[in-house]
């Protein structure tokens, strides 16, 4: 049984890779998206503040999995997404959404004084908001972001309802051929505790890397 | 309760996905897309041994693949697999992504509202199963009613109980391991599942036999999008060519009755 399981871990490493490309791709996409909304809520016009609002209200109410089956079978019909695309798409958008509140938090408590200060020096209010703002925004944003980021790593896992075998749905697949579910199950479950785990550990260094260690005292 | 969940989303996203379509020109037939293309592409779900799953080198494999695979050959046509769980199957064959599936799929009344069914290529055979020291009879399915009940849902197992004993108390699961695992633990008393697919989960042990029967009357069949006629006649006449060369029966002694 350990023999059979073990020749079947290429496989699973495989299903691995699929799981991480999925989640990265996600967060990736999330994190352009995220940005733009949560600028759109604090500095955009009643116009862009409704949009953002809205789009965040309906994404973060949808259960992702709805979001995923409306994008690959009922758009399917105009655009032939593969499984792995839609489920980017799908996961990306919902992310977009948390990480959109994620930002909106980071941003609005970068203390009013930095914004004054920088318009102050003759920066344009743009200016103030890319090289002022968003930098402090950042480093605010990422114990929060963490969070995303193993969400969407576990998230990743829905992908196997439009078909495609990453992680989860191999393990069920070579559980079934074993019959051995608690074994493959627990193999499983150790390899997506070492990516979020992995995950956590980067940001953390990240996080103690970008530290600004005078901000701190200053506030 | 999540599955019922998951279902009525799926039922919803059928609904839209059928109202996108039905605004689409009419086109050609999809035996004529299938034999253009070369190919069809067919929809499974690969955790359910015998029938259909990922074998050593991580290949399609089981009856119902082998079976697909011949009648392809015979179509002149190559098999392109999709492994869908099974809740999303017929989803994904209405919304178009597959052209028919085969994954031991009972021909309900139900689903053919959804889908047209082939000719059955399997009579149903139904087992059930009792924990190995359980000392529970049974004699007729009815009797299940007495214990707690372990199925697989979106399966006619789970239909068959919920009409027959709507009083019982049943766990439905996801996978028919699932149900396998819970009633070794003692969680649940019965397990109601296919005879040929119980077969390699006695001869792990923990598990036997209590009774073989056929609880719907209901054979396995090959679904194809609603309204292939030409398909659905192309895929019967090689069905029924299979059944009288004796290729299923063969098929059926090789991979469901003599299992190592």
């Amino acid at each position: 049984m350990l023999k059979a399981a073990s020749e079947a871990l290429p496989y699973l490493a495989e299903g691995t890779m699929y799981t991480i490309a999925i989640s990265v791709i996600s967060l990736f996409v999330g994190l352009i998206i995220g940005v733009l909304l949560a600028m759109m809520r604090v500095y955009g016009g009643r116009l862009a503040r409704g949009f953002a609002s809205l789009y965040i209200l309906i994404l973060r109410g949808f259960p992702s999995l709805v979001t995923l089956f409306i994008v690959y079978f009922v758009f399917a019909s105009s655009v032939n997404l593969s499984p792995f695309l839609a489920g980017c798409f799908a996961l990306g958008v919902t992310s977009s959404a948390y990480q959109a509140e994620i930002f909106r938090g980071a941003i609005q408590a970068v203390s009013q004084g930095q914004m004054m200060a920088a318009r102050a020096l003759g920066m344009s209010r743009w200016q103030a908001i890319v090289h002022i703002i968003l930098p402090q925004a950042f480093r605010n944003a990422i114990p929060g972001w963490s969070n995303e980021a193993a969400v969407v790593v576990k998230d990743s896992s829905l992908v196997y309802a439009v078909g495609l075998a990453e992680l989860l749905r191999r393990s069920q697949q070579v559980a079934a051929r074993l019959r051995a579910p608690l074994l493959i199950f627990a193999i499983a479950g150790l390899i997506y505790f070492l990516l979020t785990f992995a995950t956590n550990r980067l940001l953390s260094w990240l996080e103690e890397r970008l530290r600004i260690p005078q901000m701190l005292e200053a506030r | 309760m999540k599955h019922w969940r998951l279902v009525s989303l799926l039922l919803v996203v059928v609904l839209l996905s059928t109202m996108v379509a039905a605004c689409k020109p009419k086109e050609k037939s999809k035996l004529d897309q299938i034999m253009e293309a070369g190919k069809i592409v067919v929809g499974t779900s690969a955790d359910y041994p015998p029938f259909e799953y990922m074998d050593e080198n991580n290949e399609f494999a089981g009856f119902d693949v082998v079976l697909m695979n011949e009648i392809a050959k015979r179509m002149g046509v190559s098999v392109e697999w999709q492994d869908i769980s099974f809740d999303g199957l017929i989803g994904a064959l209405k919304a178009g992504k597959i052209d028919a599936i085969i994954a031991a799929m009972s021909a309900t009344p139900e689903r053919d509202k959804e889908v047209d069914f082939t000719i059955p290529y399997l009579e149903g055979t139904d087992a059930i199963l009792v924990a190995e020291d359980s000392d529970i009879v049974i004699n007729s399915p009815e009797d299940m009613g007495k214990y707690k009940i372990g199925v697989q849902s979106g399966t006619i197992h789970e239909q068959w109980v919920d009409e027959h004993l709507p009083d019982a108390q049943v766990s439905r699961y996801e996978r028919a391991d699932q149900a396998i695992m819970d009633l070794k633990s003692g969680r649940i008393d019965v397990v109601a599942m296919d005879y040929y697919a119980a077969q390699a989960y006695i001869q792990q042990g923990g598990i036997k036999l209590a009774l073989t029967t056929n609880l719907s009357g209901e054979n396995m069949a090959i679904a194809v999008p609603e309204g292939s006629t030409e398909l659905k006649a192309k895929l019967d006449e090689i069905i029924q060519q299979l059944k009288d060369e004796g290729f299923i029966d063969k098929l059926a002694m090789e991979y469901l009755v003599n299992q190592e």
